[in-house]
């Protein structure tokens, strides 16, 4: 009797995935234009300094590494989220975000630290580049990170319900796909820029 | 199992799959950074160590973390739209620097 009830939430529930999937899908094609100009530019260093002098890359190799743990984390409050323990899905929730918060501190760290040595975003084509795909990036995990957020306030608060369970599958998608992204930035504009 | 009943078309993660990406993902990124910091080899060699390092932890994302698969009707729809997304993001990158190359080609000759 109440097959045809369960299987339309069952379908409208995939349908709003769908969208959100979709969403990143053009989110990718923001961050391959980005690419795209960076790739073009940063060469263009005109007569500012070149980044490679700059780069430290045992830092950004810290960086990297909170954020995959950040991803590790998401994944053990899925986990935990399937076996509807809504405290443990808040605790590792709240473990990303603090393994979040350090990946963004220590990018505007850096930020500050490049700023500092001469190497504004206003001194060449190239440090325009650089600063625009890295920051873009900076700005989705911050706004994930506030995003985090609200959803643990939502479970404490509402308990995993389907809702719930729904939002935290986006922002799943949402905080994998930042990770993704962070792979190429680091191999294409921290490695191939130390060489 | 404990796994969700509704088809996103992501397979449900498990603990086993989601920590054997993680070490991976953790080798594939300490492999390339070693290799730089310490440049342990020639441009081109390094080049390569970096762009296979990436290419093979996006797979293991991909496959251990978001759990793509063409197993439902509705992954198979998440695997195309991801595929076409590549397409159009490759036309966008190699479109630009291919242009931009034979630009900068042709002002110089």
């Amino acid at each position: 009797m109440n097959s045809k009830v369960v299987a339309h939430a069952h379908n409208s529930d995939a349908a709003d995935i769908l969208g959100f999937w979709l969403y990143i899908m053009t989110d990718c094609i923001l961050f391959g234009t980005l690419f795209a100009v960076y790739l073009v530019l940063h060469t263009s260093t005109s007569y500012g300094p070149s980044l490679k002098h700059l780069i430290d890359l045992n830092y950004v190799l810290g960086e990297t590494m909170f954020l995959l743990l950040s991803n590790f984390a998401f994944g053990l409050a899925i986990i935990a989220s399937y076996r509807k323990k809504g405290f443990m899905t808040s605790l590792m929730l709240l473990l990303t975000f603090a393994l979040g918060l350090a990946f963004v501190f220590m990018e505007v760290k850096e930020f500050i630290h490049l700023v500092h040595e001469g190497y504004s975003w206003d001194v060449s084509g190239a440090a325009s580049a650089f600063f625009t795909l890295v920051g873009t990036h900076g700005l989705h995990v911050s706004l994930g990170l506030i995003w985090i957020l609200v959803v643990t306030m939502q479970i404490m608060t509402m308990g995993l319900n389907g809702a719930v369970t729904r939002r935290l599958t986006y922002l799943g998608l949402f905080w994998n796909f930042l990770d993704i992204v962070w792979i190429f930035v680091f191999s294409v504009v921290y490695l191939f820029g130390a060489i | 199992m404990g796994g969700t009943s509704t088809d996103y078309g992501y397979s449900n993660k498990t603990f086993g799959v989601y920590a054997f990406g993680f070490i991976l993902c953790i080798f594939l990124t300490l492999v390339p950074f070693y290799a730089v910091i310490h440049s342990i080899a020639s441009y081109e060699y390094l080049a390569a160590i970096i762009l296979v390092s990436a290419v093979a932890q996006f797979f293991v994302q991909i496959v251990c973390f978001l759990r793509l698969n063409t197993k439902t009707e509705q992954g198979k729809i998440n695997v195309w739209s991801f595929v076409f997304t590549g397409v159009v993001a490759f036309v966008v990158i190699a479109g630009s620097v291919w242009i931009m190359c034979n630009l900068n080609y042709f002002m110089m000759h």
